[in-house]
């Protein structure tokens, strides 16, 4: 009864002041746990991380934790990709848009079977998989300047172009 | 009112397939829940018709429209038919109207039907298959001198494939509506096994192929009335025809209906529209993907090491091939080369230079992602008014040359000699590789039925493998403007001739040949184009029937066992690599 009521009290107290150190660990004060944390986590995750406060959020959009996601298993990342993909939109959208569909078709593929987004994580990608999703990419991008004609590219918007449709399924998750 | 028996006979078809999953040979009809022996769909049309009565009534009306044919109502005097809701009296009566005057008929009617005529009320037409039939040969007598009896003209197209049970070649046309099924008709004892009154659609669509074919021998043999009669028949099949064949079969009977009635297309809105189609199929399907792709790897390995780089592409279309090898380059481990274009185009009908916009998204492009980007656009009738001179060529210690050739060279075989100086002019630009993708079937050969085969069954694959991708395409649009694409080059193999049937595929072999003897020799496409072509597909919803084979070094793209385009790489002979 009494530790009960001891761990009542700590309770309490722990409401009380968030930044005091109690032995309560707040992670928005270490942000760069927090970035460590999140560039490890798969694809879902970031997406939800993004969702939960605006500090989050900033974070999540940095570029920087997309590429990492995107090269994980690939080692090393090819060298001078990273100033092709941030000019044709960035690794955000190079996972959201080739990235993702195409491990997860091809992992569909290859096992049967539907597997869940931590799959798709672990999964390794090779060579060819990486140059496939850039082309595709490309593509992509290349498609959005023909259609939004002098607009420029960045003005079309997150949904992907015409000819990455195949990579869509038909109801939006 | 023909199209109601129609309508009703589709009802009662529909009624009697539904109601039963399997096999021939049984009685399917089961009875709905009915108001005094009447079936109630019908009734409420307000035709009163016994449910036991059903089949044999949807036989009498199939074999009415038999018996009245296409101008059939012509045939009946003005006798009074009573109670036309009494649909089996009805129907009856009209039958034994037109019975009598079968025997009068002149040859000069299209389609000369005689029915049995003392068991007219217990025939039974069988369409089991393996159901033997009965040689009731009371219709033959007419046929022996009839021009238009289709037994004569059945030969090779209708039986070539089909195996037979029986010797007799009427059992090989199940039932070609306008002809002879009179003497198909068995007249069976009442006891004999009950009426089968199933529209089959698999052998519905049999039927659609066997009358196609029939109609372009019948055009083959310039049997223009016969032909006539059975495009508009294959129309009304094909209509009917649900899916793929359905499709396919309503554009070949359209090109064949252009051909017998000798309207062309005109040329007026050819080249812009084209394009867009071509959009659209690029997006419902991997064949130009995967040409680009592959034409892509064999380019870019060609392309090692070099500074400086210079593609002619002969079908710029929308450039939607170059950015993926523009990325490749940008990539490349030593830095990208100066990448120059040249796309050859067809004028615009509104004097747009088309060719000029695609550079400049190409050029933007190229600024984005950091390469060193420069685009020169020819327009051109044809590639044979364009030379190496024109185009200039920079020496090969400069510039290394790829040319690129996507669904392109097949139209000059149209103009006699105009392939051999086109690929005399490659030769000239000495190019270190040289990159063709063309479409996997002859369909240029010197007989016009030869050729309308081999079309019909690749672009009834073609519109199979859509069909099956269409299951997750989110839009629709796509996979029709894919169709007409296709449809158009249906319509230019099968009415087209002389100098506008520009669609003149070949097949590897072919063109094997022909580059050899220009002075070509083959280069391998590697193992990594094979990948990223094997990965490309499974990245398709329909990948399941997608299939990548190697051809001796040449990539070939195919749905289940069929290949559709093949892609494949050439140097000049004599060249070291």
């Amino acid at each position: 009864m009494v530790l009960i009521h001891e761990n009542e009290d700590q309770v309490f107290h722990n409401d009380d002041d968030d930044d005091n150190d109690n032995g309560r660990f707040c992670i928005n004060d270490n942000l760069d746990l927090l970035i460590e944390v999140l560039q490890r986590v798969d694809g879902r995750s970031l997406g939800s991380a993004a969702c939960v406060c605006r500090q989050w959020c900033s974070i999540v959009r940095n570029d920087s934790l997309w590429e990492h996601l995107c090269f994980r298993h690939v080692s090393p990342p090819p060298v001078g990709v990273r100033p092709v993909v941030s000019a044709l939109g960035g690794y955000r959208r190079l996972y959201m848009v080739c990235v993702r569909p195409v491990l997860s078709r091809l992992k569909r593929r290859r096992i049967g079977g539907g597997g869940g987004e931590s799959e798709v994580v672990r999964r390794v990608w090779n060579q060819h998989e990486v140059e496939l999703s850039l082309s595709l990419f490309c593509v992509e991008y290349y498609e959005r300047l023909l259609v939004g004609g002098g607009r420029g590219a960045a003005a079309a918007g997150d949904s992907p172009a015409s000819s990455l449709k195949f990579l869509c399924k038909p109801v939006n998750v | 009112m023909k199209r109601d028996r129609e309508r009703k006979k589709e009802a009662k078809a529909s009624i009697s397939s539904s109601s039963l999953a399997s096999g021939k040979g049984k009685d399917l009809h089961q009875p709905l829940p009915d108001s005094g022996g009447m079936d109630e769909l019908l009734e409420v049309l307000g035709y009163k018709v016994r449910s036991t009565d059903m089949a044999d009534v949807a036989q009498k009306l199939e074999q009415l429209e038999m018996v009245m044919g296409e101008d059939g109502i012509f045939q009946l005097s003005d006798t009074v038919h009573y109670n036309p809701s009494d649909l089996s009296g009805w129907v009856q009566s009209m039958l034994s109207e037109l019975n009598n005057n079968a025997s009068d008929l002149s040859p000069s009617t299209n389609f000369d039907i005689v029915l049995p005529g003392e068991s007219s009320s217990t025939t039974m037409i069988d369409f089991s298959n393996n159901k033997e039939i009965d040689g009731q040969q009371q219709g033959s007598k007419l046929y022996d001198d009839d021009p238009y009896d289709l037994r004569a003209i059945a030969g090779g197209a209708i039986y070539g494939t089909t195996t037979d049970e029986s010797p007799v070649p009427r059992n090989g046309i199940k039932r070609i509506k306008s002809a002879v099924a009179g003497s198909e008709a068995v007249a069976a004892p009442p006891e004999s096994p009950r009426p089968v009154v199933l529209v089959d659609s698999q052998e519905a669509g049999i039927r659609l192929v066997h009358t196609l074919m029939a109609c372009a021998e019948a055009v083959q043999q310039d049997n223009m009335k016969l032909a006539d009669a059975l495009v508009k028949h294959v129309g009304l099949l094909a209509a009917s025809q649900a899916g793929a064949m359905g499709k396919v079969a309503t554009y070949f009977a359209g090109a064949l209906a252009q051909r017998i009635y000798k309207i062309y297309p005109q040329d007026g809105l050819e080249t812009s529209c084209w394009e867009i189609l071509q959009m659209h199929f690029y997006e419902s399907c991997p064949y130009l993907k995967f040409a680009h792709f592959t034409a892509n790897q064999a380019i870019l390995e060609a392309f090692a090491g070099a500074t400086r780089v210079h593609v002619i592409d002969f079908s710029l279309n929308q450039g939607m091939q170059w950015p993926a090898l523009m990325q490749a380059l940008a990539l490349r481990t030593d830095g990208p080369p100066a990448f120059r274009l040249t796309g050859i185009g067809p004028p615009q009908p509104d004097n747009t230079d088309a060719l000029q916009q695609v550079g400049w998204k190409l050029a933007q492009l190229a600024d984005t992602i950091g390469v060193e980007f420069e685009f020169r656009g020819f327009v051109a009738n044809s590639l044979a008014d364009i030379d190496a001179a024109m185009l200039d060529i920079r020496p090969s210690e400069v510039e290394v040359v790829a040319v690129n050739s996507v669904f392109e060279l097949h139209r000059l075989l149209a103009r006699p000699g105009a392939v051999e100086k086109v690929l005399n002019s490659i030769n000239a630009m000495k190019p270190k590789i040289v990159t063709l993708v063309e479409q996997e079937s002859n369909h240029n050969g010197a007989v016009f039925l030869d050729r309308f085969n081999e079309a019909l069954h690749y672009y009834s694959t073609m519109f199979d493998s859509l069909e099956s991708s269409a299951l997750t395409q989110p839009t629709s649009q796509d996979l029709v403007m894919s169709e007409v694409y296709l449809g158009r080059q249906i319509c230019n193999v099968v009415a087209c001739e002389g100098t506008d049937r520009v669609e003149r595929h070949e097949t590897l072999s072919q063109w094997r040949t022909r580059m050899n003897s220009a002075g070509f020799d083959p280069v391998h496409l590697g193992s990594n184009a094979f990948k990223q072509a094997s990965m490309l597909l499974a990245l398709f919803a329909g990948g399941d029937g997608y299939r990548v084979e190697e051809n001796d070094g040449c990539l070939m793209l195919g749905w289940h066992t069929r290949p559709l385009i093949a892609t494949s790489a050439w140097k000049p002979g004599g060249m070291e690599t």
